[in-house]
């Protein structure tokens, strides 16, 4: 059995379950005039179906040719990869609150290390760098509007 | 006799020297992410989208026009030298140039490469110039069936060719709709799915979904990935084809360029799709196609003038009937209705300045990206040394910006990352994100055009198949549909799902 398809169609399965149930409730109308869950309950309707259609064809034919769920899964630097992900919900976060420069600098800290160990004076003086360069090209050369922070620029 | 007096407008109007820059800067743009792995055309544009709102919409669009075209150009580069594609569309030209490369020969499989590049680029821009006014006049005569059969049987379509598996191709398009739902209803001002968050009522937007499923989810899968990288750069020498190179070459440019061009204007169809296709027919109708994968010249001529080709006739949709072939014209859209320009049959008589000016854009910048493709290579090779560890933060950075600097909100940043872990994880179900980004942006005009037909027809169906060209586009899709059940039958994306490319 393979475990991942199998969930990942079940999760499909109850997601267009929600989504039939939002557009019934936001007002499916009539098909001569459709109202605004029209749209969404057919979509969320196609979407389960097909699912449904995925994982009934999986189960009959033993998910054949599919990857199994070791080779999907293994061989994965899960550490890395979360912490990547967490300090970038963290930089979002904080990213209008810290402003544009000090949160880069911070996320690049964590980022020029991350990949492979390198010296910390290295990190800091790429982070500076690197921020500056950002911050030259995207503030004043391209007059984005990045948050200046506590800092106000 | 008017169609050289458009031509004449455009040139007018691309050679500016303001449009110049902007062609240069987009072609440059173009080459670069082609030749970086990981940062490809899509997520370039969503970043620079921005970067246009002060701009005219004409220099926008030429740049933006040149990141395309110029990626298909650099992605060519990592396939030959490092058997990494620079972007989708040069996965086959992985096969024979890594090979031409490890033989020696990389120099002349760069050269012909850019040279099938510029030769398709140009006859594709050709080709545009003739059948973009006639399809306009066609397209006038389109209502919201038409609208709403042709957006299916592009889905469809793209459905059909892209993925091993239609039915999850399928399931990706319905989820695409569904998010294209998000915001307020077009019609009845209602709020959908919005959960009382401000941000969601003007919907989800193109760029942070965009750089979440490509930008972000490659780099999350590339921090996982140990991929070593042997790049050939001292071998680059003799970029110039030789004769016997040319006369192997100039038929599968030829084919390629056909075909490409073709793909290329099916709605759903692309320069990836191109590649592939043209890639498959060279090796049949080759004499030696033992050849094909050990270092065959023809097999990086006729893969890179399809995807250049396709590149070009992918804009004809867009501009001629406002409908976006692919994810990268999806982007165009994007950034045509946001400074204002609807694109449609009546974008040729009410902006022929932009509409000729974009395709003269197209010819120059042809021109410039041979200029930096043959000289330039060794520049572009000293990129591929930058090691990823260096790379993906600079990409991350990006990516955050860009995503940051469209409405300024942090919640479109938070969107991306979302798309980001969801892109991720459908790349791992082997579930694809083109057809999820094209019904995305199709979505709103697509349940546009179903509300009007059906309000029009009092509900009944037998509108979309009582009017020719609706029926046609229907019935067309509806073929594609079967098509697979069918026991003998093999589809293209089945088949190509089981190349090697490595």
């Amino acid at each position: 059995m393979k475990r991942t398809f199998l969930i990942s169609n079940l999760v499909w399965i109850g997601f267009a379950a929600i989504v039939c149930w939002g557009g019934l409730k936001l007002g499916f109308g009539s098909f001569h005039q459709p109202q605004a869950g029209f749209m969404p309950f057919l979509s969320g309707l196609v979407l389960g179906l097909l699912a449904l259609v995925d994982l009934i064809s999986g189960v009959i034919n033993h998910w054949k040719g599919e990857k199994a769920d070791k080779e999907i899964w293994a061989d994965i630097h899960w550490g890395k990869l979360l912490l990547t992900l967490v300090m970038l919900f963290i930089y979002t976060v904080f990213f209008n609150t810290l402003g544009f420069i000090i949160a880069t600098i911070l996320l690049l800290f964590f980022l020029y290390r991350v990949m492979e160990p390198r010296p910390w004076w290295v990190v800091i003086i790429a982070s500076f760098i690197t921020t500056g360069l950002f911050y030259v090209g995207f503030k004043i050369g391209l007059d984005s509007q990045l948050p200046g922070g506590f800092l106000g620029f | 006799m008017d169609l050289l007096n458009y031509l004449v407008i455009g040139f007018s109007v691309a050679l500016q020297p303001m449009n110049l820059f902007y062609c240069f800067l987009g072609v440059l743009i173009g080459t670069l992410v082609g030749v970086l792995p990981g940062l490809g055309p899509v997520a370039a544009m969503s970043l620079l989208l921005p970067a246009t709102f002060h701009t005219t919409p004409v220099a926008s669009i030429i740049m933006m026009a040149g990141i395309y075209y110029g990626a298909m150009y650099g992605g060519s580069t990592t396939s030959i030298l490092v058997n990494i594609p620079g972007e989708a569309a040069s996965v086959m030209t992985c096969l024979d140039g890594y090979q031409m490369a490890r033989q020696g020969r990389a120099g002349p499989a760069l050269g012909i490469s850019a040279f099938g590049s510029f030769i398709a680029g140009t006859v594709g821009i050709i080709g545009m110039m003739l059948i973009s006014p006639p399809l306009v006049n066609f397209a006038l005569k389109f209502g919201p069936p038409e609208y709403f059969s042709l957006m299916i049987l592009g889905l469809m379509i793209l459905t059909f060719l892209t993925s091993a598996s239609m039915v999850r191709a399928l399931m990706m398009a319905a989820f695409g709709l569904i998010v294209g739902c998000i915001g307020l209803d077009n019609i009845s001002g209602l709020a959908r799915f919005a959960f009382n968050i401000p941000e969601l009522l003007d919907g989800v937007g193109l760029v942070p979904v965009v750089m979440g499923l490509f930008g972000i989810s490659e780099v999350m899968l590339n921090i996982e990935l140990k991929i070593k990288r042997e790049v050939f750069t001292s071998e680059v020498k003799g970029l110039l084809p030789t004769l016997g190179d040319w006369r192997k070459s100039i038929w599968s440019i030829t084919r390629g360029t056909v075909i490409g061009f073709f793909l290329g204007i099916l709605p759903g169809g692309g320069a990836v799709i191109a590649s592939f296709v043209s890639y498959a027919i060279e090796k049949k109708v080759s004499k030696h196609p033992e050849e094909f994968g050990k270092g065959a010249i023809e097999g990086v001529a006729a893969p890179e003038a399809a995807n250049n080709a396709a590149a070009q006739g992918a804009f004809i949709p867009l501009l001629t009937l406002g409908i976006p072939s692919n994810v990268v014209m999806a982007m165009l859209l994007g950034a045509l209705i946001i400074h204002g320009v609807t694109p449609g049959p009546l974008l040729l008589s009410d902006h022929p300045q932009l509409f000729w000016g974009v395709v003269a854009s197209m010819y120059v910048g042809n021109a410039m990206l041979l200029a930096l493709n043959l000289p330039l290579i060794g520049i572009w090779v000293q990129l591929l040394r930058v090691p990823y560890s260096i790379l993906f933060p600079l990409i991350i950075l990006f990516c955050l910006i860009g995503s940051y600097s469209i409405n300024n909100s942090s919640m479109d940043v938070l969107i991306m990352l979302v798309f980001g872990v969801i892109g991720y994880l459908m790349k791992k179900l082997s579930l694809e994100a083109a057809p999820m980004v094209l019904a995305f942006v199709l979505g709103p005009m697509l349940e546009t055009a179903l509300r009007q037909s059906l309000i029009k027809s009092k509900g009944s169906f037998s509108i979309f198949f009582t009017r020719p060209i609706s029926a046609v586009c229907l019935i067309l899709a509806i073929a594609l549909l079967i098509m697979p059940m069918l026991p003998w039958f093999r589809r293209p994306g089945a088949a190509l799902e089981h190349e090697d490319v490595t």
